[in-house]
């Protein structure tokens, strides 16, 4: 009989009807009182109003009060930068910024040898791009691609250290002797077949494009009083956001956080289709290089869905560095609607979300059109708005093509004239909030056929409606078992899952409250802030900074630390005998590869 | 919509031997809404889903064939013609809705695998249309192309007005003149294919140093070399200390033909860029460029200062003003694509030539110094006063012009140029 104390993590079981959220905490500074100082790397997104990602920034900020956190943020736009900022709570101990979108060159011209320094980096950077892409990146260790691999981080490293020497990297990249620099690389014999017929002007769109990519390296974020103070970097997306982690762990030895709620490679590739193919080749490459760069060199990963974990895996980064941390959601908005027992409209399906074509609102009118067959009485009740030119034309495509479908009709002779699909926005007459929307339906649908993570079907799962949902993205890990899923793009499958579940409201509600309980597990800010507390913990505890211990004269000061902090795990092989037995798993770093950490899934 | 509801379906297959069981399982239940093992009790759905599937809308057979990539290849075709990568066809591949049950369908494990095969299967040999060019050439536009008449036209007035007026309004008028036309310099320049980019400074006190020098600095030479001035300018061409209107006037006139010349040097070099496949083609088409379009400009200047020297008639001072208008067009075009570093150096040296010229001619009045105004007095004796001026400007020209043909013809010069005119 085994009965030595339990291995596992302690999870609380939340109730779905306690305190809360602000009370529901518990005060975790008297549990595990470590002050760790978090350099949290935004781009385009914390602490500007517009940003990306800025509430769940600012929720995990505002969640980890024990903590304190400096905010480093590159800024998208000027017209970003003018909007200012959210306001930032008091653990937030300080914010620095930088633009992206413009670098001024400092002026610095370069000796004859700082001259030689940057063509030799730039040069093995561009040879590393022209030789292969991300294809190659993510092979296995021992095929060549690896070297090449070094080759890029290296001439990245040297770029960033000639940077911080120097200086004056902008204009260098900038130069002629940059684009001859690519010319040559081109030319060389091995490049890419793309690559080889690179003309001049794509040497200068990848020349000018690199120059941007590169801009995080002119920064001077990276002294000791900068990123170098931190106790460990959290990127909070892949690309331009995670370069200067990777430098602050190649400069100061700070670990590496990364963050992805969608992967940056991937938009990259969807972004970037209308310039030759020399141009995409190699800007695919670069950017497929440093994803694997940085997937290397993080000390963990938290891909924010399933998805998003597969192109990692794909990418080339280690499964026992991924942790899938889902994104948190405020549950208390949707509690009224959740825990009501009865819902207004059991015959309507509500649709809830941003109007675009990617939504594909055309595939569940015709899908509404086929349930109006089997059940006159069904309803739907689209919700939402459009947020560009493009989804308010296509709101209006979708407004035509429901008046051609669906006729006004009056129930009696002498009852107003009605439409059985309705379009409306939040914070009209009838749907004062979003928590309403969802309480206005029986069924709540998603037709996309492109779909990060499903907001609106979490929320929907979070006030306990049944879902029918497309099979795009992340829906099936999201909606578990509790929801029906069909394939995109396929009205009639579409049409019979709503019939199905309109005609049992006994399984509707079954569904409902199983997406309910799960929505509650998986998918609160709670859930979500407290696994990054865990990890925030379980990285300082395995990669310390290591920094010079100093006496009071300031001078470096010999023997600070014993000879044994530096070991990497326990060294004396006890976890090599306790996990023979099958004992408790104790994190380690290099050394024990045979125990590598299996990758757990949703639950952390 | 409905034409695509059956996008990933490929159908049954016409072969034997070519699908597994299991996509047989999948061919059957396709239509039915994929459930998950939690919501366990059969699901009143699929009754009815059945007779609508062999009813209506599901042609009896499709006629894909055994290979059911073929079919999505085909869908995707542009998709796969112009990935540079497998991963980009998967990318492009999940955005269209393929998922990595949808793949399973094609006997893949996930969508990465089927992108791979699609990235192998596409022919690659012909040659791949390539996407639009990156540079589109600049247009022409009406808002610089008045402004930059708007100088010429102000000192044009300018000068009338100096010509009609005496004493005092003729000093209004030629302290509004210079302000007006100074204005509107500025304006014509701030936009337009002179326009500086945001990150130049362009040397301004320096060149307004070298206008002023061809208003008044001739005069002032010449009377100092004969021991005056003895009053101030008097606004006329025949006075003690008189003033060359022609050349201002015309190097305000050519602000248009300047503005032309370098619109026609970034279309033609955009031109160039497009079609030359090595730096070094780039460079030596780009040399003729550049020097066709700085003689085009010098002769728009000698045409100009003929016409205002005829209509003044004034004597035309033709190898200083040719020679300053070189060298502010050049340092303007510089300026302009990003080199600011010569162009000040050199403006700042020929100002100083200048400068030190006429502090010599004054400094040797004072006694004992007599020997500093010898090489200036020689050159007035031999090529008059207006060699002073050409001399200084020549040398910064072709300064100038030098080192324009090396960097001017470098393809990274016309690549910073990111506001479209």
């Amino acid at each position: 009989m085994d009965n030595r104390p339990s291995r596992h993590r302690l999870v609380r079981i939340r109730s779905s009807r306690c305190e809360p959220p602000g009370q529901r905490r518990l005060p975790l500074r008297e549990i595990g009182g470590v002050l760790v100082r978090i350099g949290l790397i935004t781009e385009g997104g914390y602490p500007y109003v517009s940003g990306d990602a800025r509430l769940w920034c600012d929720r995990l900020v505002r969640g980890l009060e024990q903590h304190e956190f400096a905010i480093y943020a590159l800024s998208r736009s000027e017209r970003q930068e003018d909007q200012g900022w959210v306001p930032l709570p008091p653990q937030v101990s300080r914010v620095r910024t930088a633009p992206l979108w413009t670098a001024e060159g400092d002026g610095a011209v370069y000796g004859r040898r700082a001259r030689r320094r940057f063509d030799e980096c730039y040069g093995e950077l561009v040879a590393v791009l022209c030789a292969g892409g991300a294809a190659a990146a993510s092979g296995a260790p021992e095929d060549p691609s690896a070297s090449e691999a070094d080759r890029f981080g290296n001439a990245l490293y040297g770029l960033a250290e000639l940077a911080r020497d120097e200086g004056g990297l902008v204009g260098a990249l900038r130069s002629e002797s940059a684009v001859r620099a690519l010319e040559r690389a081109c030319r060389a014999r091995g490049a890419l077949r793309t690559a080889r017929e690179a003309r001049v002007p794509d040497l200068l769109a990848v020349a000018a494009h690199l120059e941007s990519a590169l801009r995080p390296l002119s920064l001077d974020w990276y002294e000791d009083d900068g990123l170098g103070s931190v106790d460990l970097c959290h990127a909070t997306s892949g690309g331009p956001a995670a370069l200067p982690g990777l430098l602050a762990r190649h400069f100061c030895g700070v670990p590496l956080l990364l963050t992805e709620y969608g992967v940056r490679l991937r938009a990259h590739y969807l972004a970037a289709t209308d310039s030759s193919p020399a141009v995409r080749s190699l800007l695919a490459a670069f950017h497929g290089r440093l994803t694997a760069e940085t997937y290397a060199r993080a000390a963990l990963i938290t891909p924010g869905n399933g998805h998003a974990r597969r192109w990692q895996e794909r990418c080339g980064a280690d499964r026992a560095k991924l942790r899938t941390v889902y994104p948190g959601m405020d549950a208390a908005r949707f509690a009224e609607v959740g825990e009501a027992p009865e819902c207004a409209g059991p015959d309507t399906l509500v649709w809830v979300g941003r109007v675009e074509p990617a939504k594909d609102l055309v595939s569940l009118l015709h899908a509404f059109a086929e349930v109006r067959k089997q059940e006159p009485k069904a309803r739907l009740r689209i919700v939402g708005a459009p947020s560009d030119a493009e989804g308010a034309a296509y709101l209006g495509h979708c407004k035509a093509l429901a008046a051609q479908l669906f006729p006004d009709e009056a129930e009696g002779p002498h009852r107003a004239c009605d439409n059985p699909v309705s379009f409306e926005e939040i914070g009209g007459p009838e749907i004062p909030t979003l928590a309403d929307a969802y309480a206005s339906g029986g069924v709540a649908v998603l037709s996309s056929i492109v779909e990060g993570f499903p907001i609106s079907l979490v929320e929907a799962m979070f006030c306990g409606r049944a879902t029918v949902s497309t099979d795009v993205g992340a829906v099936v890990e999201a909606v578990g078992g509790t929801g029906l899923v069909v394939p995109p793009r396929n009205p009639r499958a579409l049409a019979e899952a709503c019939v199905a579940l309109l005609r049992d409201p006994e399984r509707r509600e079954r569904l409902g409250a199983a997406a309910r309980a799960r929505a509650l597990e998986l998918f609160t800010v709670e859930q979500n802030v407290t696994a990054f507390h865990g990890i925030y913990l379980e990285i300082v505890s395995r990669t310390p900074v290591r920094r010079v211990a100093l006496d009071q004269a300031g001078d470096p000061l010999p023997f600070a630390f014993p000879a044994e902090a530096h070991v990497p795990g326990r060294w004396t092989g006890r976890t090599a005998r306790l996990v023979a037995r099958g004992g408790p798993y104790r994190p380690t770093q290099a050394p024990v590869r045979a125990t590598a950490l299996p990758a757990t899934e949703g639950a952390r | 919509m409905s034409g695509v509801g059956g996008l990933d379906r490929p159908g049954a297959p016409a072969g034997p031997g070519a699908w597994d069981e299991r996509s047989q399982e999948w061919l059957a239940a396709e239509t039915d809404p994929w459930e998950s093992r939690a919501d366990t009790p059969p699901s009143p759905g699929r009754q009815p889903a059945a007779p609508h599937t062999t009813g209506r809308r599901q042609p009896p057979a499709r006629r894909t064939g055994a290979d059911p990539v073929k079919a999505l290849l085909h869908r995707h075709r542009d998709l796969c013609a112009r990935a540079v990568d497998p991963l980009e066809i998967a990318a492009g591949l999940e955005a269209h809705g393929v998922t990595d049950r949808t793949a399973a369908r094609f006997l893949h494990r996930d969508v990465f695998s089927l992108a791979e095969e699609m990235y192998a299967r596409v022919p690659r040999d012909a040659a791949t249309p390539s996407g639009r060019p990156p540079f589109t050439a600049p247009r022409a536009r009406a808002d610089w192309a008045l402004l930059t008449l708007l100088p010429g036209a102000l000192c044009a007035a300018a000068v009338t007005g100096l010509h009609l007026t005496h004493g005092h309004a003729r000093l209004i008028v030629a302290a509004a003149g210079c302000l007006a036309v100074a204005l509107a310099l500025r304006a014509a320049m701030a936009r337009g294919p002179l326009a500086a980019t945001d990150r130049t400074r362009p040397p301004l006190t320096r060149t307004c140093w070298l206008i002023a020098y061809a208003l008044l600095g001739d005069g002032l030479l010449s009377a100092a070399a004969t021991g005056g001035p003895d009053a101030l300018p008097t606004g006329t061409t025949d006075g003690p200390w008189p003033l060359a209107t022609t050349p201002v006037l015309a190097l305000a006139l050519s602000c248009a033909p300047a503005a032309w010349c370098a619109h026609l040097l970034a279309v033609r070099a955009r031109r160039k860029l497009s079609a030359s496949r090595a730096l070094e083609d780039f460079a030596t088409s780009a040399r003729p460029l550049l020097l066709g379009t700085f003689t085009l400009y010098v002769c728009a200047l000698t045409a100009l200062l003929t016409l205002t020297a005829t209509a003044l008639n004034e004597p035309a001072a033709y190898p200083q003003t040719l020679t300053l208008g070189a060298l502010l067009l050049l340092s303007r075009l510089l300026t302009t694509h990003g080199f600011t570093h010569a162009p000040a150096l050199v403006l700042t040296a020929t100002a100083t030539a200048e400068a030190t010229a006429l502090c010599t001619l004054f400094a040797s009045r004072l006694p004992g110094c007599a020997w500093l105004a010898t090489p200036v007095q020689a050159l007035i004796d031999t090529w008059g006063p207006g060699s002073i001026p050409t001399a200084a400007c020549g040398a910064g020209a072709l300064t100038l012009l030098l080192h324009a043909t090396r960097t001017l013809t470098r393809a990274s010069a016309y690549a910073r140029q990111d506001q479209p005119w």
